[in-house]
């Protein structure tokens, strides 16, 4: 690890070096036109006329695309560089600094442009898929609030504005989780999110506040130059430099919804779908992923803080793809499946294939859309119904074919199938581990590669099961409920969710060629390296002789073979013969039971923290508070009745009379003081 | 210039005795506007450049032979209060329009006289002034909960009045004793603060804590901090909505004020010492204060809890003894006032349509009162401390004082009795703040829509009263002001803390040098060539 440290000093930061290029006030657009979005979509929502227009619908794409066009040109500006904007002052004491500034780099541009770019697509589809809900316009006013937030956070130039960001894709997903505020469990899912999200947010907070003590400031510019001072000079680290990376973790993993954080994320799915899409699959989940990417330099501090990342990231690959296997909910095996990815991409960065990580990230964003999307149509086109186990050859049904192939596409590419998206970045990540050294990153590896199997596995029995086999389905109980059980149609989609669907299926089907080729990882590793998570350990120089000395070659073949086992053996059982997959889920009855309730993890939760937390609140109350207030309030009963008994004639019950009284008292008050002269 | 400024609601005052009752709410709304409008005036006149000093300063003899005059002044950080106390008052005037029906004018006219107190106790330069403004609050306070209160209001006044008046007597006994040092040192009565604080600050570190410890059982009531603060869940529950406004808005800040503009100056070091236990106190009180909100059923009484928890934020700010965390403690005063007074508002805004507080009892609001539900969310948000908003600001300063207190920056020390744990554990109050907020939003905002059955019926046939479901243009008049400061300050905090900065170093500056650790002493000499 330390002989790591020591090449930190030519990689890290590389960046940092440059003269920072600076940028104009009109970055500032990119989060303020769609907070002008929000705020128009705000004033709709209270007027009766929102919801019967798609005024709201319009006002927020258009916010959204031009941000992504604004986003563009500066990407496109940006370049391999690095740039700077502020845009006004804001929180300024002693040494702290704290503005609304921008940090403009190759990560900051690839960030934006997915945040910006799967935004607008989610809106176009938003747009049908929210039609006729009354909170058609509040919806919008969100998902806008939301990108502003969320390019806040990408765009930041220093913790605290980042924090902003942060807790305001929070406040937004509590928003949109809690959206039918009629249900209460999407009251309860919001309500659990925001706080499950707030745990990590503390150790964020007291990170920020450590990185102050250390470095005399919050901006990453300063951060960063004077990490590569230190380590330029060989300094001797504290241990508020191990201290930092592990509260500012703290921070990713509730975001990330890592271990032992990510019980919010599946019930998150209470959202509409086109919010689970963008903020719970493809943008905001993928925030502590961008935190310790652009903090790389800072993570690589300490000798522990990225195997921490790593094992963390692959147990919880690991854990929630076994939890995904089981369940029979379209959206929370997809959003068990979001948990099991994000492992991945912290598992990347932790093994520091920072460009595997970000790739991941990159590539995910468009498949995972596209799974959540493609789910949504199907939620909306069979009145709510998201049971696998009660929808089946939906490719036959007419109208059904874009929504089938782009989610073919998808699952291909989250299953890790030779060529498409997702295959290029988790083969990154998998070799990666078994290049760099560390703590038991071959077995990591294993691990990583294993679940590549079980993921294929569990996508695919989703997409055999509900778009294969026989005609057969049943409506769900919506909320759209005009349909009655005799005679149910489904409602194919309608132009502007295919639109959006066969774009995202052809990002999930080509996004993964920006990786591949010219130098190290194509366009993409390129841009990575250019930026503040510019780090990789290059192959030691005998490992890389023929085939299997080089994990990048012999990876593409292990995982395109684990891959298809997994897509195969769903076949078999969810396919051809899914009478054998009944027979096999009872001959592991207790296994298959717990994995369907999760583990209990929740049920531990409420068992361990809720209820003695709250447990405690009565207690105090009741012995505290009413003991003490009941006590004085005897006491008060009868002094009074004593000093009344001597003053009776004075109290008249009359304003004039206590107004009298007080004047007196103030009186007497002088009278003694003047006495003690 | 100041006076002035007691005078005009001392005019309304007399205007509403004089004038019939139905008068009453008009003249104390135009009077009090103007108040508004003359501190504008008076923050137009102060000149920020020396916000240390006490400008605007006027003094007329009162009692000679004893040194008493009445003298007032300002600096920054007391026009703030000032500001925050002239901006209330008309919304809480307004607030009350129609939910007062009874005995109209004696309320209008304390809430108006709690006013002049409330002014007077910040612009005031001459300690009995003060004292007495000080205690007089008690008085119309007393009489908006024991009149105008729910069904425990008898009991509320009574356990609120006892309360605190027990403890300001203490405040006053070693207040009287500063003063008599003086006499007896310099051989004439004075009651100068300026004069009296240099005076206990040279006292000795044992007399220093008496006085400290006198001083604190006044303020730390008020505050309040825990464990004297059982008196406030009850009498804010029980207070019409104007008065729990007030209450909470202002009146528990003339404790932390009090803190600020006695204890810290006048007992450097004995604070300086003690800082540790006060941050203790806080800690459990934020804690405490945060689970027992989330038991409550009572929403007000919910709201009143958290200002338990949030007072212990604004008085960690004060013991950290640095610019950050002092600073962030003054704006967290103003802060607390904005977002708990408009979420009393709020509450009152339903109490008057439904006469129930009771989640069990309400529910589901969002459907019917779609415009409140935005507000009172917005509220909860700046009260829970979503940056961008102005509760953030606050509450990640007073965090982030109590965590840099005392460490080594880039390693050079620091000075200060706090540090990191002190930050993480008050840190536990952030989440618990999410958690008894958005219970409180889960039951009453969201979920199954219920009210009682009595005034459902009522509400629909205009019946029982004129309101109409959702919230009245008066009513979004009373809430918007507070909520587009909630998102100014929030994103331009450098209006306070720009604004207080000077003020706010020279206590921190004084206590650090007197509280004679040579660190500390080396460090703000350090800082002094600094600058």
């Amino acid at each position: 690890m330390h002989a790591m440290l020591a090449q930190l000093g030519h990689s890290a930061g590389a960046a940092a070096i440059g003269q920072a290029e600076v940028f104009g006030s009109w970055t500032a657009l990119i989060p303020l036109l769609p907070l002008l979005a929000s705020i128009a979509c705000g004033v709709l929502a209270f007027r009766p006329s929102g919801a019967k227009t798609k005024w709201a619908a319009w006002c927020c794409i258009a916010g959204l695309a031009l941000s992504f066009v604004l986003s563009v040109v500066l990407a496109l500006n940006v370049g391999h560089g690095l740039g700077h904007a502020s845009i006004f002052e804001w929180i300024r004491i002693d040494r702290l600094r704290a503005d609304f500034a921008f940090y403009l780099d190759p990560l900051t541009s690839i960030m934006l442009i997915v945040v910006t770019g799967i935004g607008t697509l989610v809106a176009i589809y938003a747009s049908e898929y929210m039609w006729g809900d009354r909170g058609y316009a509040r919806f919008f006013a969100f998902v806008s609030l939301f990108i502003v937030a969320m390019t806040c956070l990408v765009l930041a130039d220093n913790l605290i504005l980042m924090y902003l960001g942060w807790e305001g894709v929070g406040l937004c997903s509590y928003l949109l989780i809690g959206f039918y505020y009629d249900k209460p469990s999407a009251v309860a899912a919001a309500k659990k999110a925001f706080i499950v999200n707030r745990i990590g947010d503390l150790g964020f907070a007291l990170g920020i506040m450590l990185t102050y003590l250390q470095f005399g400031s919050v901006e990453f510019d300063v951060i960063f130059r004077q990490i590569e001072q230190w380590t330029a000079a060989g300094m001797e680290m504290s241990t508020a430099t191990n201290v930092i990376p592990f509260l500012l973790m703290l921070g990713a993993f509730g975001k990330s919804a890592q271990l032992p954080l990510y019980v919010w994320l599946p019930d998150a799915m209470e959202g509409p779908t086109p919010v689970s899409a963008l903020i719970h699959a493809a943008t905001m989940v993928t925030a502590g992923v961008y935190l310790i990417a652009r903090l790389l330099p800072l993570f690589l501090l300490s000798p522990y803080a990225l195997p921490t990342v790593a094992w963390v990231g692959c147990i919880t690959a690991l854990f929630s793809a076994t939890i995904g296997m089981a369940q029979y909910d379209l959206k929370r095996i997809f959003a068990y499946s979001t948990v099991s990815q994000l492992g991945y991409m912290f598992m990347g960065i932790g093994v520091l294939s920072s460009v595997g990580g970000t790739f991941h990230l990159f590539t995910h964003a468009f498949f995972k859309a596209a799974l959540f999307l493609g789910s949504g149509a199907v939620m909306h086109g069979f009145a709510g119904q998201l049971d696998v186990r009660k929808l089946s050859g939906l490719w036959r049904v007419p109208g059904w074919q874009v929504v089938t192939a782009s989610m073919l596409v998808a699952c291909l590419a989250l299953a890790g199938f030779p060529l498409t998206a997702g295959f290029f970045s988790k083969d990154m990540i998998l070799a990666q581990a078994f290049v760099t050294p560390g703590p038991g990153y071959r077995l990591l590896g294993w691990i990583g590669l294993m679940t590549a199997g079980l993921t294929a596995y569990y996508t695919f029995r989703v997409f055999f099961r509900v778009f294969l086999g026989p005609v057969a389905y049943k409506p769900g109980d919506d909320h759209h409920g005009a349909h009655g059980d005799h005679h149910f149609h489904p409602h194919a989609p309608g132009p502007a969710i295919n639109f959006v669907l066969i774009v995202l299926g052809l990002g999930a089907l080509l996004a993964g060629w920006v990786g591949v080729g010219g130098g190290h990882h194509g366009w993409f590793g390129g841009m990575i390296h250019a930026s503040s998570a510019n780090y990789e350990v290059a192959h030691e120089p005998g490992d890389t002789a023929g085939f299997f000395g080089d994990p990048h070659r012999w990876m593409m073949l292990a995982s395109s073979v684990v891959g298809i086992l997994g897509i195969a053996v769903a076949a078999y059982l969810h396919l051809f013969n899914r009478a054998a997959a009944e027979r096999w889920r009872r001959a592991i009855l207790p296994v298959a039971v717990l994995a369907e309730h999760k583990w209990c993890v929740d049920e531990g939760y409420d068992l361990l923290i809720r209820r003695p937390l709250r447990a405690m609140g009565h207690i105090c109350y009741a012995l505290g508070d009413t003991l003490i207030i009941n006590g004085l309030v005897a006491l008060a009963g009868w002094t009074p009745r004593l000093i009344g008994a001597a003053v009776r004639p004075l109290q008249n019950g009359r304003l004039q009379g206590y107004g009298l009284g007080m004047a007196g008292g103030a009186a007497m008050l002088v009278i003694i003081v003047w006495w003690m002269l | 210039m100041l006076l002035t400024l007691l005078l005009i609601p001392t005019l309304t005052a007399l205007a509403i005795m004089m004038r019939p009752a139905r008068q009453a709410a008009p003249i104390a709304l135009a009077g009090s506007l103007l108040a508004l409008l003359w501190a504008w005036f008076v923050w137009r006149a102060f000149d920020f450049a020396d916000s240390a000093a006490i400008q605007l300063a006027a003094s007329w003899t009162w009692i000679e032979p004893m040194g008493l005059r009445f003298s007032l002044g300002v600096d920054s950080v007391a026009l703030m209060l000032v500001m925050l106390t002239a901006l209330l008052t008309p919304l809480a005037v307004l607030g009350s329009w129609t939910a007062i029906t009874q005995r109209v004018r004696e309320f209008y006219l304390w809430l108006v006289i709690l006013e002049i107190a409330m002014l007077a106790v910040f612009m005031a330069r001459d300690l009995l002034v003060f004292y007495l403004a000080f205690e007089f609050t008690l008085v119309p306070m007393f009489f908006l909960i024991a009149v105008y209160g729910s069904t425990n209001r008898a009991r509320a006044s009574i356990v609120f009045f006892l309360y605190t008046f027990t403890g300001s007597i203490i405040t006053l006994i070693g207040l009287l004793y500063v003063a008599w040092a003086q006499w007896s040192h310099s051989g004439h009565w004075t009651f100068d603060i300026g004069v009296l604080t240099a005076t206990a600050a040279s006292m000795s570190p044992s007399q220093q804590a008496w006085i400290l410890l006198a001083l604190c059982c006044g303020f730390a009531v008020k505050v309040p901090l825990f464990p004297v603060h059982t008196w406030l869940p009850l009498a804010h529950t029980e207070a019409p909505t104007a008065g729990s406004v007030i209450l909470a808005a202002v009146l528990l800040k003339l404790g932390t004020y009090g803190l600020y503009r006695f204890a810290m100056p006048m007992c450097p070091v004995a604070f300086n010492q003690y800082a540790p236990l006060i941050a203790v106190l806080c800690i459990i009180g934020i804690i405490y204060g945060a689970l027992v909100c989330w038991v409550q059923r009572d929403v007000k009484r919910l709201i009143a809890y958290s200002s338990v928890s949030h007072l212990g934020f604004c008085v960690l700010g004060l013991a950290a003894i640095n610019t950050a965390g002092v600073s962030g403690s003054v704006m967290y005063m103003i802060n607390h006032g904005l977002s708990t007074g408009a979420l009393f508002l709020c509450i009152g805004m339903v109490y008057e349509r439904y006469h129930t507080r009771s989640m069990d009892e309400l529910g589901g609001m969002a459907r019917r009162m779609p415009l409140w539900t935005a507000f009172t969310v917005f509220f909860v948000l700046s009260s829970v401390g979503l940056p961008g908003l102005n509760g953030f600001v606050g509450e990640f300063l007073t965090i982030f004082g109590a965590f840099t207190s005392g460490q080594p920056l880039q390693g050079l020390p620091t000075a200060g009795p706090l540090g990191p744990w002190y930050a993480a554990f008050a840190g536990t109050g952030m989440i618990l703040a999410a958690i008894y907020l958005l219970y409180f939003c889960g039951h009453l905002l969201f979920g199954a829509y219920h009210v009682p059955d009595a005034a459902h019926a009522a509400g629909h046939e205009h019946s029982h009263h004129r309101l109409p479901r959702d919230l009245t243009l008066r009513e979004t008049i009373v809430l918007a002001p507070l909520a587009v400061l909630c998102i100014w300050l929030g994103l331009q905090p450098d209006i306070v803390l720009s604004r207080i900065e000077a003020p706010v170093t020279q206590v921190v500056t004084s206590i650090n040098l007197s509280a004679s650790q040579p660190i500390a002493a080396a460090v703000t000499a350090q800082d002094a060539e600094g600058h």
